[in-house]
């Protein structure tokens, strides 16, 4: 619902706000969400999940965020963007492929062909270059082939690289969630210890309390004022504690 | 340190890097050498820029002796990076079997580990009740 703006206006300092602005009014927003919750009731769906509600009122479209590009792609900044991040193939790119076609995993989904290839690729780099300095010895105007060559092996060898990364990608995630159960194993098991070792001197605390809870009783009235100088002092020793533990 | 994908497009890099190195070395430093009889070395006044800077043959031989071993270093270095990489054995599924495994253990150990946890603080509560049981007295 574009607003055709007016034309022969004096152009202002600063630019005018987008013309929408003024379809953000609370009521709107109000409206806007709670369209966006029933949408996610409906569907099974959480709240935060939703990005966009596909009907909506006409009056509430710019509230809306806009659709995904239908053919997938669009552009930004001049630049050809698509919503599959995919990686060029080296024939859309116009370089041979050398080595078997495919993205060199064997029936299991394997890898291990393309360290072969890779091994591969790179010893007939270093051959190539050996060819390379014996043609510019003999006829260097003969090099240039040579250097062509070389140069689509080097593109061949990133791009099976590159063709590598998404399930390095996977392999580390596994690494990372590894690690991050032995840490919070490790983690559990110290607090066990440290609660194993409390729970014993509990134990120990509680079999030498009763006999001085007897001895209390039985303290004669001689020993009195030195017993009143000791609890003095033991409760200072307890104030002092407390202030370091607190 | 990167992973080891980066390291090995970076060696393979550093390996390009060495060839135009070599070259350069080749083109500098080689000897003159008369093609046919007629042909002969024009003497440079010092004042010009020298085309060549020979280097004696046997240094000559050392520097290419060592820029050919360094090549295959380097080489060599790619091929370990190759056989080195995570994971050549396992495939997509096997990846994606792991990682649900290792969601359901991490699960696991979190709840163990909140348990521990609420131990722990049921001691130290317990530890703490006795220290003023030992004061009151």
């Amino acid at each position: 619902m574009p607003v055709s703006r007016e034309e022969g206006k004096l152009t202002p300092l600063y630019p005018d706000p987008p013309y929408f602005w003024k379809a953000h009014t609370p009521e709107n927003i109000e409206r806007y969400n709670a369209l966006k919750q029933a949408y996610a009731d409906d569907k099974g769906l959480d709240v935060a999940d939703v990005a966009r509600v596909p009907e909506v009122p006409e009056d509430l479209c710019y509230l809306n965020p806009p659709a995904e590009p239908a053919d997938g792609k669009w552009r930004l900044f001049g630049q050809q963007l698509s919503l599959e991040d995919e990686l060029q193939s080296l024939e859309a790119a116009g370089i041979e492929r050398l080595g078997t076609a495919g993205d060199g995993a064997d029936a299991d989904g394997r890898h291990v062909d393309r360290a072969l290839e890779l091994k591969r690729l790179a010893k007939s780099l270093l051959l190539n270059y050996l060819e390379l300095t014996r043609v510019m010895g003999n006829n260097p105007s003969q090099g240039e082939a040579k250097v062509l060559d070389i140069k689509t092996i080097l593109l061949n060898m990133h791009h099976r690289i590159n063709e590598y990364r998404p399930h390095q990608a996977r392999e580390q995630l596994i690494q990372l969630m590894q690690e991050s159960l032995d840490s919070k194993r490790a983690e559990t098991a110290t607090i066990r210890n440290a609660v194993d070792k409390a729970n014993r001197v509990l134990t120990g605390l509680a079999s030498i309390e009763i006999p001085e809870f007897e001895k209390k009783e039985t303290v004669s009235e001689s020993a009195k004022t030195q017993r009143d100088l000791l609890e003095k002092r033991l409760s200072e020793l307890w104030d002092q504690i407390d202030e370091r533990f607190s | 340190m990167t992973d080891r994908l980066t390291q090995l497009q970076e060696a393979v890099d550093q390996l390009t890097n060495q060839f135009i190195a070599c070259f350069y070395f080749l083109e500098r430093h080689h000897d003159l050498e008369p093609f046919g009889p007629s042909d002969k070395i024009p003497d440079l006044k010092p004042e010009q820029q020298k085309e060549v800077d020979s280097l004696p043959p046997e240094v000559f031989q050392a520097g290419m002796l060592e820029l050919a071993r360094d090549l295959i270093l380097k080489e060599q270095q790619i091929e370990l990076l190759i056989s080195s990489l995570p994971g050549l054995e396992n495939n997509e599924q096997d990846q994606l079997k792991m990682m649900r495994d290792l969601e359901e253990e991490l699960k696991v150990a979190e709840a163990q580990r909140l348990e521990a946890i609420k131990e722990k603080e049921e001691v130290l509560a317990k530890l703490d009740q006795v220290l003023r049981m030992i004061r009151r007295y």
